[in-house]
């Protein structure tokens, strides 16, 4: 190539790419586009590519998505952060476009862009396009215009700053509720950079103008901004400006906004303190518990740890501990549920005695209904921690039922549950007393009609074999860890394969020469090819943990018989397995048996059985040529 | 705001004294001697505040009745106090009941039920509405419908899909929600109510909060909402660039950021018939709403199940003026789905329909991008696609159209034909593939063969020019590498991070 044409080509390259109809291509070039700055250099970046970008920007939207985000980290492709300006037309354009992730990446890759700009640049460029778009006519600018407030405020003079504030407060009143949506999910971070006495004055006044929306969905984003700015401000500007807004957000008609205020009421709480919390905040977490909707106890119950620990004592069991217990036989699940998940913070925090009740209370109540495994889950959870902190033989007398009857529980997943948590449980109440009503529970699962718990039950065998040890495991359940392997679903065969080299590591070969070899063997002649299939790939797990010698012995012969199966599937899974067994048999081995046994299946007349025996073929060329 | 208003009424139950409510503990000062003035002026400057102390989403308020009672039959009151009556009936009917439990307040239910009943025979008659009773109706209607529907746990409890999938939910309530419904819509459309006077009711408010009710899962309560709407739509001229901005507004979020709304399809048969009123020619603003409302709705994965109306919105468009066709084409193709190929099928069957009223001016407008994506839909490995794409030339209109401009359209469409009839695996799409081909042929065989030489020579290029792109980037990449990044910022070293997938 000539260096005359050199320097034309890498946009023209680009420009040729872009016009393809294969979209892949054009998603490639653009990701591309670092390479061809460089080779561009940065002069000819500035002036040729990045214009070309601007006027280039009506692609499909995943193009597009990329091109807003290369654009986020080009800055040193157009000379460093004094030419930063120039990236910021095309990225102005791709905040006006229809689909909202293209919106959101270019604004991303803005306030990326513009955090490294010189402050004089800033005013010079960036506010000046954070107004154009702030003035867009259709309301994509508007809403992109709204997350890039808190990049251009801080360095614009004071001037400039009253009017991005005014500019933003009109955002809060647009006429579209996209925009007003936008603008109060941003104002906590617009808020963080506007100046205190600012803050009082004309930001609440933006809050209180959004908290009185006529969309929920606005209220909604507005509390959670409200909760960031009553950090930023004095604890007494906040018990006096946000509080009282909070508490009636925890009385809005929308649920949603009720629900966002008990997921945010906890943070208000530590920004203002004890004092303000007790008067104010209290009775309105309390009706937060209370509240008629499932969903807004749910998030109030799962911070009920949290809040008691800013409350003393007293408080707490006064006012929170009622709740509580109302919400521990709560009609929703959910609810209960969410309790469950962090009642056991609550022991420490209300002190000894309070804390026995609490137990007693919390394992009766959590039993109430049995029908929901959602809740069990965190039932089981709770309840083997709460015998971890207080071991002693009150807990176990109460505890020992309670496991017994889960064990017998009609859904599937909570006695997985307890089987699952099975080393915890042993700690607590010893094995012995639970092996007894182990067993049936194990073969129902073991048996249960959907896969996903058969699969399920499989996975915690290898735990149960190191629980139970190896005689409770040789009389019961050798059988069904055999049966697995003729499963009717292909994950189920699957994982009975691993199931059984988890088994041989942990009880050793010996156990494993005399309790799975000769079994998983004597179904190599399975009339049907998926399970011969499946024991095939037995043999390839179990080789590394039998070793060499057993593989010889044992394994080895029956692969070698599967290749002259009448299926071509098994035959280059024969291909297969004799590759993965090289490494661990001797070189004599591999050329005597597994080279010839190779050599025979590539010349196959199946394509793919030729194919993978060519693999093996070459893969022990490889071997020898290294060793 | 007028819900607010509303929501502090029960606290006033108890100064209620007007003789004829003195037993129902219901809301309302109003009685005989309502006050007008204090409708929306004033609620205007009260703001939010003071929500009832438990508000319920789609429950309902602990605080029970304590019992109403029934007030007299219309019959038996002079003509004169009928109104009176008639507003204190609406107010009893403010009183709502906790349905989630069956056995609770049974005798107050069913007098709410037969008032409600008599009131919706009294509606239907011929006694023109005072503005009092407008009054009462609107809030009466407001304190019964108006309600956030609670969370949907179907959507956050899928696991695995296996339990009560697609069983809506219905709110318990529905029996007395529906004769309101029903009374709203005889109430609307009756000729004694005055638009004028009742238009300071049924305002801004009012719509939006009926608007966001079509988010109920319910499709009665969508039945009964959406003739209300269009009633509203029809009888409140002043509404009607309001209520078409409203909707857009649900259309956008619906379509940019949440795609989950139970009551798109009944809005945009709303919208259908509010199109086919549009007079010509089009303003400029029911054109943009066709641009950037309607086309983005052929986005969400969603599509199907408001796609006849979507579509029925979009020919009365073409109706209207077919100029549009090629802007629609043109939206079409910029949401053409790529994985999704029941949409697919879809946006085939929208085509079809346009290309069937298309001129040959538009349609020239956008063949050869429109063809491009033919082509693709043809060489579709989801034979329906493939089918349904190869129809079109069993459609006369469009095979018209193809024939005069077979010298674009051959080139494009004949490499998907060759592709398919190489090796496509369906035997129905290999067999109409060879039927159209065989058309082109009989269509104009000189064109045909020249076109099938440019083809091979151009298959025979393919694997060079993809070599020679290869070897395009490898030498740019070269040249990029021999130019380290320089600008005065510590420069990170990501040059060719980004991987080249092929």
């Amino acid at each position: 190539m000539s260096t005359v044409e050199e320097p034309l080509y890498p946009i023209a390259l680009l420009i040729d790419e872009l016009k393809n109809d294969d979209i892949q291509l054009r998603l490639n070039s653009i990701r591309r586009l670092s390479t061809i700055a460089r080779a561009l250099g940065e002069e000819r970046t500035r002036k040729e590519l990045i214009p070309f970008l601007s006027e280039n920007n009506d692609d499909d939207d995943e193009v597009l998505l990329a091109m807003a985000e290369e654009l986020g980290v080009f800055i040193p492709y157009v000379g460093g952060v004094e030419h930063a300006r120039v990236l910021l037309a095309p990225l102005e354009t791709l905040c006006t476009v229809e689909e909202t992730c293209v919106r959101d990446k270019a604004v991303k890759s803005l306030c990326r862009i513009g955090s490294q700009m010189k402050e004089n640049d800033l005013v010079d460029w960036f506010v000046p396009l954070v107004k154009r778009l702030a003035a867009g006519e259709w309301f994509t600018a508007r809403v992109s215009a709204c997350g890039l407030f808190h990049i251009a405020y801080p360095s614009a003079p004071e001037m400039l700053k009253t009017e991005l504030r005014s500019i933003y407060s009109q955002l809060c009143q647009d006429d579209m509720p996209m925009v007003r949506r936008s603008a109060a999910s941003n104002l906590g971070k617009f808020a963080a950079t506007v100046e205190n006495a600012h803050l009082k004055a004309e930001i609440m006044q933006i809050f209180n103008n959004l908290t009185q929306d006529d969309q929920d969905s606005v209220r909604l984003l507005a509390v959670e901004g409200f909760a960031a700015l009553g950090k930023l401000l004095e604890p007494q500007d906040c018990v006096a400006h946000i509080i009282p807004v909070i508490v009636n957000f925890s009385q809005d008609k929308s649920w949603r906004v009720r629900y966002m205020v008990a997921n945010q009421l906890y943070e208000l709480c530590e920004a203002v303190g004890p004092q303000p919390t007790r008067t104010d905040l209290v009775p309105a977490y309390v009706r937060l518990l209370r509240d008629n909707e499932a969903e807004v106890r749910i998030a109030a119950a799962g911070k009920v740890t949290k809040f008691s620990q800013i409350l003393s004592p007293e408080v707490a069991t006064h006012h929170i501990l009622p709740c509580v217990k109302e919400l521990s036989s709560d009609s929703s699940q959910h609810v209960r549920s969410a309790l469950a998940s962090v009642i056991m913070g609550m022991a420490p925090v209300l002190g000894k005695d309070k804390r026995i009740q609490a137990r007693g209370t919390n394992i009766n109540y959590l039993l109430w209904d049995r029908t929901d495994r959602r809740f069990f889950h965190s039932v089981v959870v709770v309840i083997t921690v709460v015998s971890m902190f207080m071991l002693d033989d009150a807990t176990i007398e109460q505890l020992l039922p309670i496991y017994l009857s889960l064990l017998k529980d009609e859904f599937p997943d909570v006695r997985l549950n307890i089987i699952s948590k099975l080393d915890q449980v042993n700690q607590v109440v010893g094995i012995d007393l639970l092996s007894q009503s182990l067993l049936p529970a194990i073969v129902e699962l073991a048996e249960d009609r959907h896969w996903r718990v058969r699969l399920a039950i499989i996975e915690y065998i290898p735990l149960l074999a190191s629980q139970l040890g190896v005689g409770f495991f040789d009389d019961k359940l050798g059988t069904l860890c055999m049966q697995w392997l003729q499963d009717k679903v292909y994950s189920i065969r699957d994982a009975a394969a691993n199931n059984l080299m988890r088994l041989a590591e942990e009880f050793g070969r010996d156990w494993a020469m005399e309790h799975i070899i000769p079994q998983v063997l004597e179904m190599a002649n399975s009339p049907h090819y998926l399970y011969r299939m499946t024991i095939l790939r037995s043999i390839s797990i179990l080789a590394p943990v039998m070793g060499s010698e057993i593989t010889c012995s044992k394994l080895l012969p029956v692969v070698v018989n599967a290749s002259k199966d009448r299926v071509a599937n098994i035959k280059f899974n024969v291909a297969k397995v004799l590759q993965s067994l090289v490494p661990i048999v001797d070189k004599s081995v591999v050329e005597k048996t597994i080279h010839p046994c190779l050599v025979e299946l590539s010349e196959d007349s199946d394509v793919d059985v030729r194919y993978f025996a060519n693999q093996g073929l070459q893969s022990i060329n490889h071997a020898t040529m290294s060793s | 705001m007028l819900r607010q208003f509303l929501s502090k009424l029960p606290r006033k139950s108890g100064k209620s004294d007007s003789p004829e409510l003195t037993r129902s503990t219901s809301c309302t000062t109003a009685g005989s001697t309502p006050q007008p003035h204090r409708s929306n002026s004033l609620n205007l400057g009260s703001g939010r505040p003071c929500a009832p102390k438990r508000t319920s989403s789609a429950v309902f308020p602990a605080s029970v009745v304590a019992g109403i009672e029934p007030l007299l039959p219309f019959k038996d009151v002079p003509n004169s106090e009928k109104m009176n009556l008639f507003v204190s009936k609406v107010s009893l009917c403010c009183v709502t009941f906790d349905f989630t439990d069956p056995t609770k307040n049974l005798i107050e239910k069913d007098v709410k039920r037969q008032t409600l009943l008599e009131l919706l025979d009294f509606v239907s008659g011929s006694v023109r509405f005072s503005e009092p009773a407008i009054l009462a109706m609107c809030r009466m209607c407001a304190v019964n419908l108006f309600r956030v529907f609670p969370p949907n746990y179907r959507s956050a409890v899928s696991n695995g899909g296996e339990n009560d999938d697609d069983e809506p939910m219905f709110d318990p309530a529905w029996p007395h929600l529906q004769i309101v419904y029903d009374l709203l819509i005889k109430f609307i459309t009756s000729s004694c109510l005055d638009a004028k006077v009742a238009k300071k009711y049924i305002d801004h408010s009012f719509i939006l909060r009926l608007l966001d009710l079509f988010d109920s899962e319910d499709p009665r309560e969508r039945d009964c909402l959406k003739t209300i709407l269009h009633r509203v739509y029809g009888k409140f001229m002043v509404h009607r660039p309001f209520i078409r901005k409203a909707i857009s507004n649900i259309f956008y979020r619906f379509v940019f950021e949440i795609e989950r709304h139970n009551g798109i399809a009944e809005l945009l048969e709303i919208f259908g018939s509010i199109i086919s009123g549009f007079a010509l020619p089009l303003k400029e603003e029911h054109k943009i709403f066709l641009w950037r409302v309607l086309i983005p709705l052929h986005k969400p994965k969603s599509l199907g199940v408001y796609f006849q109306q979507l579509s029925y919105c979009v020919s009365q468009f073409i109706e209207k003026e077919p100029k549009l066709c090629s802007t629609v084409i043109r939206g079409l193709l910029k949401y053409w789905p790529i994985t999704n190929s029941q949409k697919e099928l879809m946006f085939l069957g929208e085509l079809e329909e346009i290309l069937e009223a298309i001129n040959m001016v538009e349609f020239q407008k956008v063949m050869v991008p429109l063809f491009w994506r033919i082509g693709c839909c043809i060489n579709s490995f989801h034979f329906q696609v493939a089918e349904r794409a190869l129809f079109f030339w069993n459609n006369d209109q469009i095979v018209n159209l193809i024939a005069h401009n077979r010298h674009v359209i051959l080139p494009i469409i004949l490499p998907a034909l060759e592709k398919n009839a190489q090796n496509h695996w369906n035997h129905a799409v290999l067999n109409l593939t060879i039927n159209v081909r065989k058309m082109f042929m009989e269509m104009d065989d000189q064109l045909f063969i020249s076109c099938h030489i440019h083809f091979k020579e151009e298959e025979a290029k393919v694997s060079i020019l993809s070599e020679k792109r290869k070897e395009a980037w490898k030498q740019l990449e070269n040249a990029a590498s021999l130019k380290p990044i320089a600008g005065n910022t510590a420069v990170l070293v990501t040059p060719l991070a980004t991987p080249i997938a092929y």
